[in-house]
């Protein structure tokens, strides 16, 4: 779901049954399920988040693995090996990872192979190799890089299902159904790694911030441009709406944002609502994995691939492939399209446990550090990003987007009590 | 035509709840059981009848549906009927299999499934997972005829060479 258009439909539909204000667009039909306001007394005391640019500890750069026709997860017989591929999940990788393994796994198991090997450690190669452990195999991961140096870690780690998974158009309703599997399969998993020592998996409210009311111009879909084209005339996506959204397929588990009634709003905003939004602490969440990978007998070997041909060494006849965006390298997936996205870090504040979002910035405050990513700072939408593979921090677009979570605390006046 | 209708959404419950223990613990033992990893010796080519098939689907569709997922995918708690369920009875005799549905399947009615309903579901099984049928003899009712059927491995396993052994 866009994040824009979510927060637009639940401020019209709570404000115009507030106010009876006429004159409002009709409003998007998920609107009914968001028109509830938040009980008096439930918004706690938020202690400010430190957003200053000189408290940068550390700018991590990511491209988002995407393919326009949804992840590739197909099997093929290559170099010898019965090859399952798991990779191109888009912004979508963390979140969909435990539903893409257990079909990733199913293909693995179906040969009756006992040994399988698994490339690739990143959040999906890590979790298809404990899958496929807890599915009685016998798992080699052969990795170029551990966690905390893949892609992988270099996300902004919220559960976030259909975030540039796929275009609408090529991935085609069915892929639809396999999402569906996917999120659900993830979401029951990661309730197993919550409330553990360490918080791997947490859940932070997430406020969603604006000054301008729902109907107001800044919060209408991203307009597209005929003239661009889209995927099917030019190769490449040319807006937001050609971008698949899926959420609405399991909102009856996912939970429903509230309103902020004006009195109760702590932020020196007009408008904002409350989300619970589950997030991955990378550093316990990774090393939970890897200790359970090797605890289970897993074993790790680190090796670079070049080509598909490379596969022909491996003494395993099954192979679950998981490059992430390495495959557009070797093993010359051209569909790949990099979408950039960058992190800044700042750190911790645990007396801060919560998440925001502020005119196209994101702030999750996390375990191992306040998380400030501009996700939409130049009203490009989904297209943000897409298609820029300069994987080098940009110190200015960090500060930029630490200083429109900094302003806004600036105004911040913490209640008492 | 369906044999059976549950209405009720606590029956459905029940059998997400009572389907717990056989996914839960699924650990490390699962994929051992079930095959042996050899091929299935001197048992006859599996046949069914596509009337068996189209009418296993109906059965399937009103008392399994509801716990397995339209598409056999099964859940996070709920077991597959598709890429595991074939790993764990590849090369298991069908009278195993056809016996398992008949006393304990569907999980808020087990037992109720006449002799011909369980055939046509296993039919149905055998086909959704690309099991062709050697002639368009249904597959028998009888156990006894069953059990001269393996379910079958999947057609194209890897070959011995291209790997280190």
């Amino acid at each position: 779901m866009k994040r824009r258009d979510l927060f637009a439909a639940s401020l019209a539909a709570g404000i115009a049954g507030a106010t009876r204000r006429r004159g409002w667009a009709a409003t998007p039909e998920a609107s009914a399920a968001l028109g509830r306001t938040a009980l008096h007394g439930t918004i706690p005391h938020l202690v400010p988040i430190r957003a200053h640019a000189d408290q940068i500890m550390d700018i991590k750069v990511c491209l988002r693995p995407f393919r326009p026709a949804g992840p590739r997860m197909d099997v093929e017989r290559v170099a010898g090996k019965t090859v399952v591929h798991n990779y191109g999940h888009g912004g979508s990788g963390w979140s969909l990872s435990w539903g893409a393994a257990h079909i990733a796994v199913g293909h693995a198991a179906a040969t009756l192979e006992r040994r399988v090997a698994v490339i690739g450690c990143g959040i999906i190669g890590l979790t298809s190799a404990l899958t496929a452990l807890r599915a009685g195999l016998d798992v080699t991961i052969y990795t170029r890089d551990l966690l905390p140096h893949t892609r992988s870690v270099r996300a902004n780690g919220s559960w976030t299902p259909d975030s540039r998974i796929a275009l609408t158009q090529q991935a085609g309703p069915e892929f639809a159904k396999t999402w569906e599997q996917m999120a659900r399969y993830s979401w029951q998993t990661y309730r197993d790694y919550l409330g553990l020592p360490g918080n791997p998996i947490d859940f932070r409210d997430n406020y969603t911030l604006s000054d301008t009311p729902p109907d107001a111009a800044d919060h209408a879909p991203t307009p597209t441009d005929p003239a661009k084209g889209n995927f099917a005339t030019t190769g490449a996506p040319q807006s937001s709406a050609e971008f698949a959204e899926y959420a609405s397929r399991i909102s009856d588990i996912i939970p429903a944002p509230e309103l902020l009634a004006g009195a109760d709003n702590p932020f020196p905003v007009g408008y904002a609502r409350r989300t619970p939004l589950m997030i991955y602490n990378f550093g316990a969440y990774g090393h939970l994995l890897l200790e359970e990978f090797h605890q289970a007998g897993g074993r790790i070997v680190i090796r670079e691939f070049h080509s598909p041909a490379d596969l022909a060494d491996l003494p395993e006849r099954v192979v679950i492939n998981c490059p992430g965006y390495a495959a557009r390298d070797w093993w010359n997936d051209k569909s790949l399209i990099p979408i950039r996205g960058q992190t800044s870090w700042l750190p911790p504040q645990p007396d801060a446990p919560y998440a925001l979002e502020y005119k196209g910035a994101a702030m999750i405050s996390k375990s191992d550090g306040v998380m400030i990513q501009g996700y939409d700072m130049y009203g490009l939408g989904e297209m943000d990003g897409v298609g820029n593979s300069f994987e080098h921090p940009d110190r200015a677009e960090a500060e930029k987007a630490i200083g429109i979570i900094e302003d806004l605390f600036t105004r911040f006046q913490p209640r008492n009590g | 035509m369906m044999s059976f209708s549950f209405p009720l959404r606590a029956t459905a419950l029940a059998c997400v709840m009572a389907c717990l223990p056989q996914t839960g613990g699924a650990w490390a033992q699962s994929y051992s059981t079930g095959h042996t990893g050899g091929r299935a010796g001197a048992a006859q080519p599996v046949s069914f009848s596509a009337e068996q098939v189209a009418h296993g689907a109906q059965i399937y569709a009103g008392a399994c549906a509801m716990c397995h997922g339209a598409d056999l995918d099964g859940g996070h708690d709920v077991p597959d009927l598709s890429t595991y369920f074939t790993a764990r009875w590849a090369n298991t005799p069908l009278d195993r299999l056809a016996g398992y549905i008949a006393h304990a399947m569907p999980l808020m009615a087990p037992g109720t499934l006449p002799p011909q309903d369980t055939a046509a579901l296993v039919a149905f099984i055998l086909h959704h997972n690309g099991a062709t049928s050697a002639t368009n003899a249904p597959l028998p009712m009888e156990e006894a005829r069953l059990a001269k059927f393996r379910f079958p491995a999947p057609i194209t396993q890897p070959p011995a060479s291209g790997g280190k052994p």
